[in-house]
């Protein structure tokens, strides 16, 4: 698995690194044998610790256990960041299944690599009170948009399903 | 009657029903007989107070003393954690006598069966029972394996178990990679529980058993022991992991005596209802007689698709390398078939042997999560390289029944290339089977980086040994869901399919080629996907040898079309005739189109000519005259022949359209030719009158014809005459046709004509003329008036010319009839 770049982690790290070429032959960090070479495969990232995004903007971290051939996930001691603005806060999960066909993109987290970041971590009540705050003055300018809009005799659809086109 | 016969059916049913229940003693033997392998006549509330009875041992044995009792030290076997296996290569060399029997293991038994029972029941029938009884408590891989397939020990082997468990050491016998059963490694420590089904986890009295004695004991039949519930079967005994079963008791697990004791004494009942859901993925559907290729495919109590809980790893291999059309059965799971007919999956056996130790917290249930843990953690220890503060609590089952259920012995690579624990760090792990397609070069240095990397595989290591959730994904899974991913690539023609990553992957190899012509020629690594041979599949309905007609059988594999439509072709003559037919009249119509089409031309020419100005006139009279000529030249069979061809003429004219245009072509013919056409008519006319049956056109070729007859000569008016009386009888023909009359009066009264016009007519220099005229008259003399068909018009010198040749009578008669 390409790793790849985030920023987001304070208290584990990232690697940076650039897309490898699939025809390298990979660094073994274990003894175990790249599956399948020439392609990508989520195998070798089994136990590793791991950053999702998700289609509904979630963003998960935790150890990935388990895939399948629909690159279904099983996250362990998963924790969801919340991220607004410069804060961010870590919410323990646990036990985490995510459906395939739901992620946006997956890269693993080094753990060797310092992190330095500005990003302040919060406890959770503040960021999902910052995160309220957020959601609410995006509804509001929303809100206002659709009103201006409205009295032009113009609509645009919402955006939230647009995944189902 | 047939009343009367089935109450005799009736009576005598229940005569042999007595029958049997009367010797308590001889039942089991007929039921053995008569009722197949296995069949037990019990009470299962005595089985149920058994169970209960048995449950209480061992939850106070904690099951292991059946290991540790076996061998002699007495105070070490009362630990239940020592495994039998230590002792049993260094104590017993010869086989105890049966003496020291009693002394042995039964007194440490968690079966806590007394000692004095063995020694009150030796030589008496109970012995077996109870041999059986802790045979089977102990070793549930007897009867869960039974007449599994030992590998690899000789029946012959010293009766001792000692050298049979020595014999265990051998990795024929203990296909499980060693590292992590090493059962027979007297300086490790074994886990605290090793997995029960282990060959080296034994029997201990039997172990105590020498061989001899076994055999004499098992041979001398058991009083039915009463069946043993499976219950009490598994879950005592699985988690006992130092059980060790003497090999020479194992050998003969194919033995019949033994198999008839199992049998006897009893077989593990269906597991009970809150198993059966764990065990649904393992559990052999039923037997279907369908066919793979013929019938439907087979239920799947499990759908495809579902992780395997077994090794698999001969699968992937097949399935990569060979892959095949046949569907992809469930795993080969039951390959060594249980001797009792229910069958045990060593999931199974292993949820069962979890669930005891399980107990408490734990519902059965989670038995393979757990399993999956402990062989995880199992897997972290080795992977370490140090046991871990003592074996992890649970060991996981799972990996103990692979000795029985996994053929060959898998590689030890399908493990995470765990080295043995006290194997060195950088002991290389062997490739993995998937990297077959490596190049040899590549895959050697593959194996000499691991092998550098083992060095610094320590710092990332650690971190990941103390995970104690990884591999949660077992190696098969992971094989698994590479198969899948393979399998996805699979393809008949890679070029039809991925042109573009072909082409790209073809470029780079010979960049690389040309890059990398040193050393590192296999640095990089190569992705070969299976390439699916393409079999070409034609439908060939299923047919059986002596059935009237197809199957009706249709299924996913061989779908059978709803409507056979079977060409049938008409044989060759009718055909050919047929085709001749048509071709001809084809051929007729043909030639009368282009004849008429020249016709019409020429006929037109006049008009033309008139209105073409001069010029052109020359062209045009080229152009008649060559129209002309086709057309003569079409009337001629042949292209060399000038004479006109009878049979084309009756051909055209066979036609109704080609008669029109006969009669229309006649004018523009030259006198020769039409005179030709003229007398092929009359020669031909019976049988141009019968096709002019439908048509009735004939008469269309008076005009011309009786044009054409006025100018011909005396002599070939005779001829025509002549040609008209051919053969015989033709003039009835003639008459009875009115063209025929018309065309006999014309000719005659031509004749007549002749005559009287010019005196100097030869028509009567030969008495041709005369003769023929007399036969006209005779002719019309004795054809009734009736069928003398009436002529077109009756030329008024006929009468003339009859009283010419004949008397008066005849005359008037012929008048008559002229009219």
């Amino acid at each position: 698995m390409d790793k790849v770049c985030c920023c987001l982690e304070v208290d584990t790290h990232v690697i940076v690194t650039g897309v490898m070429s699939l025809y390298a032959h990979k660094k073994q960090q274990q003894h175990k044998m790249n599956y399948v070479p020439g392609t990508a495969s989520l195998i070798d990232d089994i136990d590793k610790k791991h950053l999702v995004l998700l289609r509904d903007g979630r963003t998960l971290i935790g150890y990935l256990r388990s895939i399948d051939q629909f690159a279904n996930l099983v996250f362990h001691q998963t924790v969801e960041r919340i991220h607004v603005g410069k804060k961010f806060g870590d919410i323990p999960r646990g036990i985490f299944i995510v459906r395939g066909e739901n992620v946006v993109l997956l890269g693993e987290i080094d753990m060797d690599k310092p992190c330095d970041t500005v990003l302040q971590q919060v406890s959770i009540e503040e960021i999902l009170e910052e995160q309220r705050l957020q959601q609410q003055a995006k509804q509001e300018t929303e809100k206002v948009k659709m009103q201006v809009l409205k009295d032009r005799g113009l609509s645009i659809p919402k955006a939230d399903n647009l995944d189902e086109y | 009657m047939f009343r009367f016969q089935s109450l005799n059916e009736d009576c005598m049913l229940e005569e042999e029903d007595d029958g049997l229940i009367e010797d308590e003693d001889e039942i089991d033997q007929f039921n053995d007989d008569t009722f197949g392998a296995g069949a037990i006549d019990d009470d299962w509330q005595e089985e149920h107070k058994r169970l209960a009875e048995l449950d209480e041992r061992d939850e106070l044995g904690a099951g292991l003393g059946f290991g540790g009792g076996g061998m002699g030290g007495d105070s070490d076997l009362s630990t239940s954690e020592r495994p039998s296996s230590t002792r049993i290569p260094s104590s017993v060399v010869h086989p105890p006598p049966p003496s020291s029997l009693a002394s042995l293991s039964f007194s440490s038994s968690s079966s806590r069966l007394p000692p004095s029972d063995v020694e009150d029941r030796v030589g008496e029938g109970d012995l077996a029972e109870s041999l059986a009884r802790l045979i089977l408590d102990a070793d549930p891989a007897i009867a869960g394996v039974g007449a599994a397939e030992r590998p690899g020990l000789p029946p012959g082997s010293s009766g001792s178990g000692l050298s049979a468990l020595r014999g265990l050491d051998q990795p024929r016998v203990l296909p499980q990679p060693s590292p992590i059963l090493p059962p027979t490694q007297p300086h490790q420590h074994p886990q605290h529980q090793l997995p029960p089904g282990l060959p080296a986890s034994g029997l201990p009295p039997s172990s105590m058993l020498s061989y001899q004695q076994q055999q004499h004991l098992l041979r001398r039949g058991t009083a039915p022991m009463g069946q043993m519930s499976s219950h009490s079967i598994w879950e005592n005994s699985m988690g006992f992991g130092p059980v060790s079963v003497t090999p020479g008791l194992l050998t003969h697990m194919e033995d019949n005596p033994l198999m008839s004791i199992i049998k006897e004494v009893g077989h593990p009942k269906r597991a009970p209802q809150g198993r059966n859901d764990e065990d649904l993925s393992e559990r052999a559907p039923p037997p279907r007689s369908s066919s793979p290729v013929i019938g439907s495919p087979p239920v799947r109590a499990v759908p495809i698709g579902t992780p395997p809980k077994q090794p698999m790893s001969h699968a992937l291999n097949h399935q990569i390398h060979h892959p095949t059309a046949v569907h992809v059965r469930a795993p080969v799971q039951h390959r060594y078939p249980a001797p009792f007919p229910e069958r045990l999956s060593p999931n199974t056996l292993l949820n069962i042997a979890n669930s005891p130790l399980c107990r408490g917290p734990f519902p059965p249930r989670v038995g393979p999560v757990l399993s999956q843990i402990q062989r995880a953690q199992l897997l972290n220890s080795q992977v370490a390289g140090f046991p871990r503060g003592g074996p992890p609590p649970l060991l996981p089952g799972g990996g103990g029944f692979r000795p029985f259920f996994g053929g060959p012995p898998p590689p030890h690579g399908h493990r995470m290339g765990p080295p043995p624990p006290h194997g060195p760090p950088n002991h290389a792990p062997p490739l993995r089977h998937n990297t077959t397609h490596l190049h040899p070069q590549h895959r050697r240095m593959l194996t000499q980086r691991m092998q550098s990397r083992g060095g610094d595989r320590r710092p990332g290591m650690d971190r990941r040994s103390r995970d104690p959730y990884s591999n949660l994904m077992t190696q098969k899974e992971k094989e698994w869901v590479t198969k899948i991913q393979m399998m996805q690539l699979q393809s008949t023609d890679p070029y039809l399919d991925d042109y573009y990553y072909q082409n790209y992957y073809e470029k780079m190899e010979k960049r690389q080629e040309k890059e990398q012509d040193s050393s590192k020629k296999e640095h990089t690594t190569k992705l070969i996907t299976p390439q699916v041979a393409k079999v070409e599949h034609t439908y060939r309905p299923v047919q059986f040898a002596g059935s009237l007609g197809k199957l009706t059988v249709s299924s996913v594999n061989n779908p059978r079309k709803m409507i056979d439509a079977v060409v049938t072709t008409r044989s060759d003559d009718e055909e050919k005739r047929e085709k001749q037919v048509w071709n001809k009249r084809r051929q007729i119509l043909y030639t009368v189109e282009k004849m008429y089409s020249l016709l019409l031309e020429v006929q037109d020419f006049e008009k033309c000519f008139v209105q073409a100005p001069e010029e052109d006139r020359e062209a045009l009279l080229e152009q008649h005259k060559s129209n002309t000529e086709q057309l003569c030249s079409s009337l001629r069979e042949k292209e060399w022949d000038d004479r006109v061809s009878d049979e084309q003429c009756v051909m055209i004219m066979s036609v109704r359209k080609g008669k029109r245009l006969i009669s229309r072509l006649l004018p523009f013919l030259p006198s020769m030719q039409a005179a030709a056409v003229v007398m092929a008519i009359a020669r031909n006319l019976p049988a141009l009158a019968k096709k002019d049956k439908q048509d009735q056109v004939l008469c269309w070729l008076v005009e011309p014809v009786s044009a054409v007859i006025q100018s011909l000569s005396s002599a070939s008016l005779t001829d025509l005459l002549q040609e008209l009386q051919g053969s015989e009888g033709q003039l009835a023909t003639v008459l009875h046709n009115k063209f025929g009359v018309t065309l006999l009066y014309v000719i005659l009264s031509e004749g007549e004509r002749m005559q009287s016009s010019d005196p100097n007519c030869q028509l009567m220099d030969d008495n041709r003329w005369t003769e023929l005229v007399f036969s006209v008259t005779r002719e019309l003399l004795s054809v009734p008036s009736s069928s003398l068909s009436p002529p077109l018009f009756t030329p008024p010198n006929l009468l003339s010319l009859f009283s010419r040749y004949v008397d008066r009578q005849r005359l008037e008669l012929l008048q008559d009839k002229l009219q």
